[in-house]
């Protein structure tokens, strides 16, 4: 009696997650979408929904931040650069390799530090932070499909995380932490923020311990 | 290129991906990816850590008038991109990351070969910032460099050549950090010169007797 009860519940919920992972795979590619037709033809109207949808998320990750020299009245000039280097840059953007959102946060992180270093920079340097980044070559079929496992794997994990390896993430991601900050910050030796990441990078399955390393990649 | 063995912390990366580090130390690791394959990867799958946690921020309304305003300055943009490098300086190499010779071609002053011993020549590169020295070294085959202790930390990657310490051998890409209170004496591979990016954050100390007589060389200088 109490195994078929169990196998109820079992069938009730097993199509209710793959409703939600359904529709939040259609979300991600939508975004992927609008932007892959702002590259090709120029597109305002599908522009326009990407601006709807990023902008207020770009002003709250930008109000985030608490870099040293960073202040609110900056949100909107980070809103505006980032949306100019989307429509820019949009033919850069590969929807194979990476979803729309990972794209506009690596152009939004770069904007930042941009910014930031325009601000401190006494000197003259001959680099933009895009200059800094490479484009990850996993480019085979079969790679696409981890790709996209690995992005629905850190989505669900990271909704999963305890709290203490929660908030330094946040602290890492959003608020512009270093390692070494946020152990100032929360009082706690550098070695224990760094396992708290660790950890929480290993649930997502993101580093791989160095002995496998060859053997997954 | 899958000879790299000598890797970034994990918790650098993570720093990287979210924009943490200082110019200087990101310059290192930046180069590092170019000869890293599975760093590269890494890094994908950190990049999505931080896209995940952007997009499930609260979002906050934006003025009405910014997307217009985003607008009119696309329309204002110039056509084409032509902010290309023109100059090229002899020390520049196909094979460098890519932001390697842009620092070495658009540095203020054309980088240039100081001799700092008969085996270590260094070049100094302009990176508008004033907390670490980045410059390039070249140990030349079969070189001794002076046995020293680092006074501030130091991130160093392999850009052609190998050399060796008495930890390990380091190829091209392989990257590495050395800590305040390491002590070391690179020597260079006898097959060929070694060519090495750093930023040094430090004066660092000659342990040698004669040491002394090339602090005045090995002074910080930003630059």
């Amino acid at each position: 009696m109490l195994g078929f009860t169990i196998k109820l519940v079992d069938q009730n919920e097993e199509p209710s997650t793959k409703t939600v992972l359904l529709s939040t795979e259609k979300r991600s590619d939508q975004w992927s979408m609008l932007l892959v037709s702002v590259a090709e033809t120029r597109d305002r109207r599908a522009f326009s929904q990407l601006f709807s949808h990023f902008a207020p998320l770009l002003k709250s990750f930008a109000q985030a931040s608490r870099h040293e020299g960073w202040f609110p009245g900056l949100s909107e000039d980070l809103v505006q650069e980032v949306m100019i280097k989307v429509w820019q840059k949009s033919a850069s953007y590969n929807p194979e390799k990476a979803s729309a959102t990972t794209w506009i946060y690596t152009v939004a992180r770069n904007c930042r530090i941009d910014m930031l270093r325009r601000k401190s920079n006494t000197q003259h340097l001959p680099l933009e932070n895009e200059d800094f980044w490479h484009e990850a070559d996993e480019d085979t079929p079969v790679s696409l499909m981890r790709q996209k496992r690995s992005e629905d794997k850190v989505q669900s994990c990271l909704a999963r995380l305890p709290k203490e390896q929660d908030e330094i993430l946040r602290k890492v991601y959003l608020e512009g932490k270093s390692h070494a900050e946020a152990s100032n910050e929360l009082g706690l030796p550098l070695g224990t923020v760094k396992s708290r990441v660790r950890l929480a990078l290993q649930k997502m399955q993101i580093l791989v311990a160095p002995e496998f390393r060859d053997e997954v990649l | 290129m899958s000879t790299v063995n000598h890797h970034p912390e994990s918790s650098m990366l993570v720093d990287f991906s979210a924009g943490n580090i200082a110019t200087a130390p990101s310059i290192c690791v930046s180069a590092h990816l170019h000869f890293c394959s599975q760093c590269r990867n890494e890094l994908l799958r950190l990049d999505q850590v931080g896209s995940n946690l952007m997009s499930e921020v609260e979002p906050t309304e934006v003025g009405e008038h910014l997307f217009d305003s985003v607008m009119s300055q696309i329309d204002q943009l110039p056509k084409s991109d032509t902010a290309e490098v023109s100059s090229t300086c002899n020390m520049a190499d196909s094979r460098y990351p890519l932001l390697v010779n842009k620092l070495i071609n658009g540095s203020e002053s054309v980088p240039k070969w100081r001799r700092l011993s008969r085996w270590l020549d260094v070049a100094q590169v302009t990176t508008g910032q004033n907390e670490y020295e980045v410059a390039l070294h070249k140990i030349c085959a079969g070189g001794k460099t002076p046995r020293h202790n680092h006074g501030g930390q130091e991130f160093t990657v392999v850009l052609k050549g190998s050399f060796s310490d008495e930890q390990a051998v380091y190829k091209e890409g392989d990257f590495l950090s050395c800590q305040p209170g390491d002590v070391h004496q690179p020597l260079g591979a006898q097959n060929g010169e070694c060519i090495c990016l750093s930023a040094l954050a430090a004066p660092i100390k000659l342990s040698s007797p004669f040491g002394f007589l090339m602090q005045p060389w090995l002074r910080i200088n930003p630059m």
